[in-house]
């Protein structure tokens, strides 16, 4: 771990609870990412994993403590500003079921620029217009134009992953939070797709937190965490969750 | 004085018209001092008979107490009464005032939701078993134009230019003077305060 | 792509449910903008009836009866008054003209009338428009007859055509006056009235065609008196219905009104129509304001349908706003997109039953003027339409914005990654 002067996400001393009579779902003390930086979570599920990426975006907003991205408290924002700072900065792959079904690839690519002018700007620096940009970086993460035309209902598990990719890191954001996103992957195509994501996050200068129950996958990535080493209140590795 | 032989004739009318909290016989409040609204002088229902026009002078002057039971000069007054009352003559000085006075109105032409011409009388209830007011209590309103949103014995303020008629013919059944007439430039929903 | 884009995308993923709420919506905006509307109608086409009419004078009976009978002929026949009484009412100075009615026979199910010429000169409807001929003249000879609009297209006469009467309204069993046919010498044009569905004749005409019947019944064993005897009799009529009164000066009507009340000759009613009319709609007035409730109940029905269907709908839309939320959707975001489906779908089932409404309208206007005197105007609309249009579709809106709320609620308790 290299602690940079402003890291990218600082967490400290969080903690929370879903229902007040309940026990903590995440006891965190310290946790950084740098700008940049590759992390892979390791967590089997019930550990509180999608807990912590809630709080990390800004989703929701721990009882204790800071989180600060880019030197700003999430905590002390307001609801609607944490849900602009959220799609300025922040980009999520999640398992699946990644796609608005009635919009098609190209749209579903462009909605974070629908609601953050940061990344609508960004996304318009490298020229061009919106749609050309797109499609750009579906070209990069191997979807031919002949799938554009394609509703997204009729894409494969595999393809559906990559647009959702596309659409994490259209607009170029600091962040890439990716929750399980081979899991539903065939075992052949996980290395393929992950060589892929980390391509795209160098070029566009984005770190990842990549979170997954797969140790096979953690080869690709610098820095390994495991849950039970960020927060108190994860299960041990070998218990039962 | 002539307001309580109303009232008192009209409370042995039949029921059915208790309409916006008004009774059958109600008149509308007098205003404490007749204000001008702009170009109309308020005026109350009093001003429209002539000040010398008194058809119960006599009945007061009689001393009735003097009188036998049953004597025929009691009635006799009586009819010369409504004589009088028949003929009730108008007052001459209002002939083209502008004036504003509240009343209720007895639609007389309605199409389509709007009347094009009304009676303005000073109380409520048009019944049939009671006395109608004298000539120089009713006043016969021609609106500019049609109005709308109105309903039979709705209260209203009306503001128009007055005009008094005297008739040519014989009354018959009809009112031996004409009366009045008003050429109405604008109506409003009488508000009680 | 703006929110208005993405809500009309979201609707048309679940068009066949939204369809069928936009129809329920058109169907309950149709029903209650229709009573509203024939109730308007009723009252107008009431109304305008009698404009022009000081008194209607009959038989000391209900008001309301005299006025339905003698001018809108519904409902039973009231007693007579002596034609005396008319001479006499007619010939007063305070009378500028008077027209007397006499109502008992029909022609085909349309109720026959008898009168004088002063009928057509001076019977005035709507704010003052008087009758006017689309063919032909008034009455003049005995057994001339002059026909309103609808009898003439409906039974498709014309000028120089016979008809014969039957008396009464002319149900199973009813006699026809066979032996003195009619002929028609004049047609009238449409006036949207009663008078468009009678039948007019003189009042001798009448007489003539009752000679020798007794109590309501022809002479027995087929016996009548041939038509070229008939003025042979005295003519003049010896009872009316009721007699339609103008004055000179109409300040005069309730004094006019109190002396034919005490009327010394018989016992008599005078009835100013719009006081009747008026009492009348009280009457109906209840019966009025529980349709429309009723009607209002039923858009509350289709309203609801259409949130319980939003909010049917979130479960399956858990996903897409998550997604949404994770691109940067707030809460906000979240009510606007459901708000803008609730009005797209109450606003277009809002249009489409003033669409079917115009079409019913458009269908069955005629006919309803025809047959009840009900002006019906497809394309006329009035503020309170509006305003009850403006009500529809403002509680279809907040009807939507209420699962919004939920919605709201239940993406933030998912976070990021909902529990299917």
């Amino acid at each position: 771990m290299d602690p940079s002067p402003s890291p990218l996400l600082q967490a400290e001393n969080v903690s929370f609870r879903w229902a007040p009579r309940l026990a903590p779902t995440v006891e965190l003390d310290r946790f950084t990412i740098a700008a940049q930086e590759r992390v892979f979570l390791y967590g089997p599920s019930g550990s509180g994993k999608s807990t912590l990426l809630g709080i990390f975006g800004g989703v929701l907003v721990p009882q204790q403590g800071h989180v600060r991205i880019l030197g700003t408290d999430l905590g002390s924002l307001g609801a609607s500003r944490r849900d602009a700072f959220r799609v300025d900065h922040i980009g999520f792959i999640f398992q699946q079921f990644n796609l608005i079904p009635y919009l098609s690839v190209v749209e579903n690519v462009l909605l974070p620029c629908r609601f953050s002018r940061r990344r609508r700007e960004r996304a318009m620096q490298a020229g061009g217009n919106l749609e050309a940009q797109a499609l750009r970086l579906l070209a990069q993460l191997d979807l031919g134009r002949a799938l554009h035309a394609r509703s997204v209902t009729q894409l494969s598990v595999g393809q559906q992953q990559r647009v959702a990719a596309a659409r994490a890191l259209i607009g170029r954001p600091e962040l890439i939070i990716a929750d399980e996103p081979t899991s539903s992957l065939d075992a052949g195509r996980q290395e393929g797709f992950l060589e892929l994501l980390l391509a795209e996050c160098a070029s566009s200068g984005a770190a990842l937190l990549f979170v997954s129950h797969d140790r096979r996958l953690a080869a690709h990535f610098t820095r390994q965490v495991a849950m039970d080493e960020v927060s108190r209140a994860a299960p041990a590795l070998g218990e039962a969750a | 004085m002539k307001a309580l032989v109303f009232i008192a004739a009209l409370l042995a009318c039949c029921a059915g018209f208790a309409r916006a909290d008004y009774q059958v016989g109600d008149h509308l409040a007098k205003p404490a001092k007749p204000s001008a609204h702009g170009a109309y002088q308020e005026i109350d229902w009093d001003a429209l008979m002539p000040k010398d026009w008194d058809p119960i002078k006599e009945l007061k002057a009689t001393d009735l107490g003097m009188m036998r039971d049953g004597d025929p000069r009691a009635n006799a007054l009586l009819l010369k009464m409504q004589e009088l009352w028949e003929k009730a003559p108008v007052e001459a000085s209002l002939d083209g005032k502008r004036i504003r006075i509240p009343g209720f109105m007895v639609p007389l032409d309605e199409a389509k939701g709007k009347v094009s011409e009304f009676l303005l009388v000073p109380y409520f209830g048009a019944c049939i078993h009671v006395p109608p007011p004298p000539a120089n209590q009713i006043i016969h309103v021609v609106p500019d134009k049609p109005v709308a949103g109105h309903h039979m014995m709705d209260a209203v303020w009306v503001n128009g230019t007055l005009r008094t008629i005297r008739s040519q013919t014989r009354a018959g059944m009809g009112m031996a003077s004409a009366g009045y007439r008003l050429e109405a430039q604008s109506i409003e929903p009488y508000k009680q305060k | 792509m703006n929110l208005l884009r993405l809500a009309l995308r979201s609707a048309w993923n679940r068009r066949v449910t939204l369809a069928l709420i936009v129809c329920a919506i058109a169907l309950s905006v149709t029903m209650l903008l229709g009573v509203e509307r024939a109730r308007i109608a009723a009252r107008e086409g009431f109304s305008q009836a009698v404009s022009g009419t000081d008194l209607v004078v009959g038989a000391r009976t209900s008001p309301i009866q005299l006025v339905l009978y003698a001018v809108f002929h519904l409902g039973e026949a009231t007693n007579n008054m002596l034609w005396k009484s008319e001479q006499q009412i007619a010939g007063d100075p305070a009378v500028a003209w008077a027209i007397p009615i006499s109502l008992g026979d029909s022609h085909r199910g349309f109720p026959t009338v008898g009168t004088t010429p002063a009928f057509f000169e001076h019977f005035k409807y709507s704010l003052g428009a008087p009758l006017a001929f689309s063919a032909g003249r008034p009455f003049s000879g005995l057994f001339d007859t002059v026909l309103g609009a609808d009898v003439a297209s409906h039974l498709g006469y014309r000028l120089g055509d016979a008809i014969t009467l039957t008396h009464g309204s002319g149900g199973i069993g009813s006699v026809e006056h066979a032996d003195k046919p009619f002929t028609v010498v004049g047609i009238l044009a449409r006036t949207g009235t009663p008078v468009d569905r009678s039948v007019f004749v003189s009042l001798e005409a009448i007489e003539a065609i009752h000679l020798g019947w007794q109590g309501g019944a022809p002479p027995p064993g087929g016996f009548s008196i041939p038509e070229q005897f008939v003025r042979k009799f005295d003519l003049t009529p010896k009872t009316i219905t009721a007699m339609l009164v103008g004055l000179r000066n109409r300040a005069a009507v309730f004094h006019v009104q109190r002396a034919i009340n005490e009327f010394a000759g018989e016992p008599l009613m005078a009835v100013l129509p719009g006081v009747a009319l008026d009492q009348l709609w009280q009457v109906v007035g209840v019966v009025e304001k529980s349709l429309l409730a009723v009607s209002a109940l039923v858009v509350v029905v289709g309203i609801a349908g259409m949130a319980a269907a939003v909010l049917a709908s979130l479960n399956e839309r858990r996903r897409e706003l998550s997604i949404l939320r994770s691109v940067g959707a707030g809460p906000r975001h979240i009510v606007a997109l459901l708000g803008i489906e609730a009005l797209l779908v109450t606003g277009s089932g809002a249009a489409l039953g003033v669409a079917l409404l115009v079409a019913l309208s458009a269908l069955t206007g005629p006919w309803l003027e025809s047959n009840y005197g009900l002006p019906i105007n497809a394309l006329g609309w009035s503020v309170d339409e509006s305003l009850l249009l403006a009500a529809v579709v403002a509680a279809g809106f907040a009807a939507g914005v209420l699962p919004a709320y939920r919605a709201c609620r239940l993406a933030l308790a998912d976070g990021l990654t909902p529990r299917l």
